[in-house]
């Protein structure tokens, strides 16, 4: 019985709360910029609107056109399943290796909406998902070099653990580097504008153009899940979740997701997003960020 | 124990089918599958039972008592052999059959069982003599099977590359297998890690085995080999007989002592070998050429896992050494497998189509759905994501390597530098591959000949859709290989006997029969819940362009033009552009092509050089007697001086 209630409420933590991220983000860059913003709950009501919307679809496209959101959507929702919340509540899902199944289910995710994309045949949205997929080059050595970190900290290859304590003097490095990865994979500012109309200069944004009705609330809602894992991952790898009791460990998650999501508005207000060709030199940045975060690791642990 | 005769059964089923091959098309077909299938039946019964195979023969041949063994090594190779052997006989029958090649075809039946044959002895022989001929017959059959259609000069000049590449490699194992003999007095082989005066020659078989296997510098044949052959003959190529250097690789390793920095080479030339060989791929705008070289990025994989096994022996037995080797044998299937498919796939469009371009291809997919359907499975398998059976064979290699990497040891460095890359590689391969079945099956078709193509028959669908059931198959019974790698393991290396299966592969088990029971169920539910609400058609939308044509689309090169930006210091790619011009320009084009950067800027300058002091050396040969004479007594002179100063002394 307590098995399941604790299934709802992870459930209900990943599919209801992802949407209010991107409102938040809104307000923020709303506030900085003297305007009222659109509610915080805009995305609620956009999901339900799209919800009861009729589908249109390309005449070139196969079933894999809405097939690969639903898809991409169960994946990250996947995905989520294996990201602790705390220590004492951990994941709903835990083994040795789960990390990298995380991040080969998120590679799914991308594969089933670039994939969905270039269904189409649109030019446009083969810029997008040609980006997209290539970028992910990078923010994947990023990524693996920050989990290696976690497990050089730890001695762990299970995210339960490998997320439980601080880790210490890399923290710093380490939250800078997860922190640009956040913004490249979830298409935020500086290396992709979602409130841009200019399809030319998009990521993520070009590549759903086409898409419409529910397929298209799934991938929304998918992002919004993917954002709230990363904000998720950024906070616990930084904070020492391991040292607080059960109540403090979530409120303390609460206020680090808080955070992070005011961050990226923040970032938001204050940044242009860069021309491409400096996207590249950002990642190098990142995926160096972690690799230092790496070597500090191995120096406190050894 | 059974294995025997059923291996004889198999021999001899082949070099009937060879006999056969060129008068009796059906004959061969019954033949070669059956052989093949007994031969697959023979590895599982020694991989899923406790013993060995072991026969030595009493009458010499040439000079060498025949020894042959199949262990738990050889047979995971032998098993792959059997499967891409049948399917591959199954899909030629129709796709290069006598009616389409009158000439080639009854030849290419022929040395397929050689091919075939020849592959099981390399795998089974155990006397470095007999495996020699054995490998020189693999050889040869592979280099008259890629040149089965001879009058193409692109055919002809890869036919010699392979042939002068694999003889170079050939060269080396000679010098491996007699040195070797005279060092241990015998031609048999078997396990002598013992004997540590051997280290050293584990270079000369990395050296020849790395040749067949494609390893980064020395991968120049392949490419153009794998995309010039009959794509029947690609995929068994990529599929198995790469793995044949690879089989090498690991054999060696196991029988012979290896030095520590021979397996530091391997880790690092795999990662690098995973690495730029996924991003050759990538900028190929000829998809069997994209293929090809994506099989030099998981033979790099493959040796990321045996060089970790290596330095995990090195390390005092660290059982994380165990997870990498058996990642790299699964993976030595998996790629097999989603290769094998991924070739037949690509078949089935050049069939249809009559071009490999990708550029001239797209919206196959409403013409060839089964076709599309089963490289579609391909390309999930080969970027490696779950449920299937790529995910399973990365996530051991990288779980190995995580290991290694809180173990804090000196190896600790390589397994870093390794996860870095292989995670590059993979998300490449990602790129790749979204890139491949988006341009050949997707959008609409950028010609006619795309537009008119047609499905595949029976025969080509049915090896399709055998691999790709076995991609999905392996992929979802994790445990059930455990016990297969184990045995190959344990022939690896026998302290790791007790292998039980980790717990975290009973997990990953779980998490892929639930994926694949999940992913499709929510697809299927998303598309008949959006077909219901009568999904309406209409143009793509494309920011409101009303009159899009085929052409607009984003191209084959422009989808990878970031990332070849990001290697053009090793692609090189070569560039013809023509700027449109004046007030009504007309023509305008900008043409990319990547080299074959290592053969042309490495191999051909070496050669060329070669040829040059060998030319310099030619001049003292021209036929004049008077200079020969001058020769005969400047020697002779030189003669007297060395006696005469010998005898002042």
């Amino acid at each position: 019985m307590m098995i399941v209630l604790s299934f709802v409420a992870r459930l209900a933590w990943w599919l209801l709360l992802a949407p209010l991220l991107p409102g938040i983000i809104n307000k923020v860059k709303a506030w900085v910029a003297g305007r009222r913003g659109p509610p915080v709950l805009q995305l609620y009501y956009d999901l339900a609107r799209l919800w009861r919307k009729q589908v249109v679809m390309s005449t070139l496209a196969s079933p894999a056109f809405i097939v690969g959101p639903a898809v991409a959507w169960a994946a990250v929702l996947g995905a989520t399943l294996l990201v602790p919340l705390g220590p004492a509540a951990g994941a709903t899902l835990s083994f040795r290796g789960d990390v990298v199944l995380m991040l080969y289910l998120l590679a799914l995710a991308r594969f089933a909406t670039t994939w969905a994309a270039m269904e189409t045949g649109s030019a446009f949205e083969g810029m997008g998902a040609a980006r997209e997929v290539t970028y992910a080059v990078l923010a994947e050595a990023a990524m693996i070099a920050a989990m290696l970190t976690l497990a050089v900290q730890t001695g762990s290859v299970s995210l339960a653990t490998m997320l439980a304590p601080s880790v210490g003097t890399s923290a710093v490095l380490l939250a800078a580097g997860l922190f640009t990865v956040l913004l490249v994979e979830n298409c935020r500012v500086p290396f992709d504008d979602p409130a841009t109309h200019l399809e030319l200069t998009m990521i993520h944004e070009v590549m759903v153009l086409d898409h419409s009705g529910p397929p298209f609330a799934a991938i929304l809602h998918g992002a919004s899940m993917k954002l709230l894992l990363f904000a998720v991952l950024v906070t616990q790898s930084v904070l020492p979740m391991g040292t607080y009791s059960r109540t403090m460990a979530s409120i303390v998650l609460l206020v680090g997701v808080l955070i992070v999501t005011v961050g990226v508005g923040i970032v938001e207000s204050f940044m242009a997003r860069f021309a491409f060709r400096r996207v590249p030199l950002l990642l190098t940045t990142s995926v160096l960020l972690c690799v230092f975060a790496l070597l500090v690791a191995w120096q406190g642990a050894a | 124990m059974i294995a025997g005769p059923l291996l004889t059964l198999s021999f001899s089923a082949l070099v009937l089918a060879a006999l056969a091959g060129r008068r009796w098309p059906r004959t061969w077909l019954a033949l070669t599958v059956a052989g093949s299938g007994v031969a697959l039946a023979a590895a599982l019964l020694v991989l899923f039972g406790t013993t060995d195979w072991e026969w030595r023969g009493t009458v010499a041949f040439g000079g060498e008592l025949p020894h042959l063994r199949l262990d738990g090594l050889s047979a995971i190779f032998l098993a792959l052999v059997g499967v891409l052997g049948g399917a591959g006989a199954v899909y030629a029958h129709e796709y290069w059959s006598d009616a389409s090649h009158p000439t080639s075809a009854p030849r290419g039946r022929a040395w397929w069982s050689v091919l075939v044959l020849s592959m099981m002895l390399v795998l089974t022989i155990a006397n470095g003599l007999h495996f020699l001929l054995a490998w020189e017959s693999f050889a040869i059959a592979a280099f008259f099977l890629i040149t089965l259609d001879s009058g193409a000069r692109a055919v002809r000049s890869a036919g010699w590359l392979y042939l002068a590449a694999s003889h170079a490699g050939t060269l080396a194992l000679f010098a491996f297998f007699a040195l070797l003999a005279e060092r241990t007095g015998s031609w048999d082989l078997g396990p002598m890690r013992a004997q540590a005066g051997l280290q050293p020659l584990f270079w000369l078989a990395m050296l020849g085995f790395g040749v067949k296997a494609g390893l980064f510098p020395l991968h120049v044949w392949l490419p153009s080999a794998h995309a010039n052959a009959p794509t029947h003959v690609s995929a068994i190529m990529s599929g198995a007989a790469i793995k044949m250097g690879v089989y090498g690789l690991v054999r060696f390793s196991g029988w012979l002592p290896v030095p520590v920095s021979a397996a530091w080479v391997l880790v690092i030339v795999g990662s690098l070998s995973a690495l730029l060989g996924i991003a050759f791929a990538f900028a190929q705008g000829d998809l069997k050429r994209l293929l090809a070289y994506c099989s030099v990025e998981n033979v790099g994989i493959i040796l990321v896992g045996v060089g970790g096994a290596l330095l995990a022996v090195a390390d005092g037995d660290s059982p994380w050494g165990r997870l990498v080797l058996a990642g790299a044998l699964f993976h030595v299937w998996n790629h097999g497998l989603f290769k094998g498919l991924l070739f037949f796939g690509a078949g089935s469009v050049l069939h249809a189509t009559g071009t490999r371009e990708m550029s001239r291809l797209g919206g196959l997919w409403r013409r060839l759905p089964w076709t599309a359907a089963s490289f579609a499975i391909g390309c999930l398998a080969v970027a490696g994501l779950p449920p299937l059976n790529g995910f399973v064979s990365e996530w051991l290699v990288y779980l190995g390597l995580f290991d290694a990497v809180t173990s804090h040891g000196a190896t600790a460095w390589a397994a870093i530098f390794a996860a870095l890359m292989l995670g590059s590689a993979g998300a490449l391969a990602l790129a790749s591959f979204v890139k491949a079945g988006s341009m050949v099956f997707l959008g609409a078709p950028r010609g006619r000949a795309a537009a008119q193509a047609h499905e595949a028959g029976r025969a080509m669908r049915g090896a399709m859709l055998l691999l790709a059931a076995l991609c999905v198959g392996l992929g979802l019974a994790p445990t059930l290989v455990w016990r297969a790698l184990a045995r190959g393991v344990a022939a690896w290396h026998p302290a790791w006997t007790v292998a039980p299966v980790p717990g975290a592969l009973q997990a990953i088990g779980g998490t892929q029969l639930a994926l694949a029971m999940l992913l499709p169920a929510v697809g299927w539910f998303a598309w008949r819940k959006m077909h219901g609400r009568t999904a309406r058609r209409a143009l793509t939308w494309d920011c409101g362009f009303a009159a899009p044509t085929a052409r607009m689309q984003y191209s084959s090169a422009s989808f990878a033009g970031i990332a070849s930006g990001w290697f053009r210091w090793i692609l090189r790619p070569r560039l013809t552009l023509r700027r449109p011009r004046g007030l009504m320009p007309t023509r305008a084009f900008r043409l990319e092509r990547i080299p074959e950067t290592m053969l042309d800027l490495v191999i051909v300058p070496i050669g060329g050089l070669i040829m040059q002091t060998a030319s310099g050396a030619r001049r003292l040969q021209h036929g004049s007697l008077q200079a020969y004479i001058l020769y005969v007594v400047a020697g002779l002179v030189a003669l007297g001086a060395m006696v005469l100063g010998a005898g002042i002394r």
